[in-house]
């Protein structure tokens, strides 16, 4: 009999909870809210990111490069509008990046360290640069 | 009973370990891809270990040295350690042949030849020597003096440098229609996109010396020249 009683307590109990629930939902999407207790609040956009002009990459060579020629390829991409100089201290050279933005070219080295300059210059004149530090050495050790 | 479980455990146990020994015996195509990826990840391990010093060459500015040290920032503003030993060798501008670590001083620029070690990340150098690197600078024409032969270039972080072209000052133009030509400082107009490369002025630390000129007549100074510009002039 009190088993009985108790699982009639926990039924009644579950029934009651699903009526507040379906009552409350209903309330809930019948409810309408009055313009004037409503507030605008404005949110600034963020900041935008300004994409750079120009983007460069250098494949060739790396930096810190140990190499027993004088003569160094330079490669790598940027944008096909773009203007590539390659400067080291004794050459410096221009050219204009192919139609998918490579480019190659080859420079001078002097003997020992040199730094390599790679500017990219956009139409618009923004410009980016990499620099390398390139050694010419034939030493053994 | 008891005779009877006991035979059953042996030939339980016989089922159980006989597969284990066989294995031992003659070894399954798994183990032996297994001991293949062992010996592979050994010779590697071997590989990595006697490439783990390469050649390097860096160039920077000192910011510290010892009798056994030199402390770099390199050209990417990296601060970096170099060992000398008894077999460095050191050179200076004039050569003079007697240069040594004791002539080292802090803010000398410096390019070094040795071997960098991956593990350590320190160089042991072999070739020290001093250097005088050549002055880059990109901007825009701001200003032509016809008089004194010198621009003024105005670069991105709002300096003003004088250019002074020499008797061997090489002026280069580059267009899309002529390519990359030999020019001259009349064909230097204001606004042209140009880059200097030259030595500074012991003097004077805004003026460089030209020794190229490669001016870029179809392409403006960039907006953030002009911007720097009119900072400067208010």
């Amino acid at each position: 009999m009190k088993k009985e009683k108790l699982i009639l307590f926990f039924v009644a109990a579950l029934f009651g909870l699903l009526v507040a629930g379906i009552l409350f939902f209903i309330f809930q999407i019948t409810k309408t809210v009055p313009d004037s207790s409503t507030k605008t609040v404005p949110i600034s956009s963020p900041t935008p990111t300004i994409s750079p002009a120009v983007t460069l990459v250098l494949n060739q060579p790396k930096d810190e490069d140990v190499v027993s020629s004088k003569v160094l390829i330079v490669s790598g991409k940027t944008q096909s509008n773009a203007v590539v100089t390659v400067i080291t201290g004794s050459s410096s050279d221009v050219i204009a990046p192919s139609a998918d933005g490579s480019f190659s070219t080859t420079v001078n080295l002097d003997d020992g360290e040199n730094i390599l300059e790679v500017i990219a210059i956009a139409p618009n004149g923004e410009s980016i640069t990499i620099k390398r530090t390139i050694t010419y050495s034939q030493e053994e050790f | 009973m008891k005779k009877n479980i006991l035979i059953l455990l042996f030939i339980l146990s016989f089922l159980f370990l006989a597969p284990s020994v066989h294995a031992q015996a003659s070894p399954s195509p798994e183990d032996d891809a297994t001991m293949r990826d062992q010996l592979i990840t050994n010779i590697a391990s071997r590989v990595a270990q006697l490439k783990l010093v390469e050649k390097r060459g860096i160039i920077g500015t000192v910011s510290d040295v010892t009798n056994t040290t030199l402390t770099i920032t390199d050209t990417q503003n990296n601060t970096r350690f170099v060992d000398v030993d008894e077999l460095t060798k050191f050179s200076d501008l004039s050569d003079t042949g007697s240069f040594g670590i004791s002539d080292i001083t802090n803010g000398m620029t410096v390019g070094v030849l040795g071997l960098y070690n991956k593990d350590s990340r320190r160089i042991l150098a072999r070739f020290v020597d001093e250097l005088s690197l050549p002055v880059i600078i990109h901007g825009g024409v701001s200003s032509i003096n016809n008089i004194n032969y010198n621009i003024n270039v105005a670069t991105e972080d709002g300096k003003q440098i004088t250019v002074e072209v020499e008797n061997l000052t090489r002026t280069y133009s580059y267009t899309q229609s002529t390519d990359y030509i030999k020019s001259g400082f009349s064909k230097i107009k204001d606004n042209y996109n140009v880059i200097a490369i030259g030595s500074l002025d012991k003097k004077n630390s805004n003026s460089l010396i030209a020794t190229t000129i490669i001016i870029f007549p179809e392409i403006p100074s960039s907006p953030k020249v002009n911007s720097a510009l009119e900072k400067v002039q208010k």
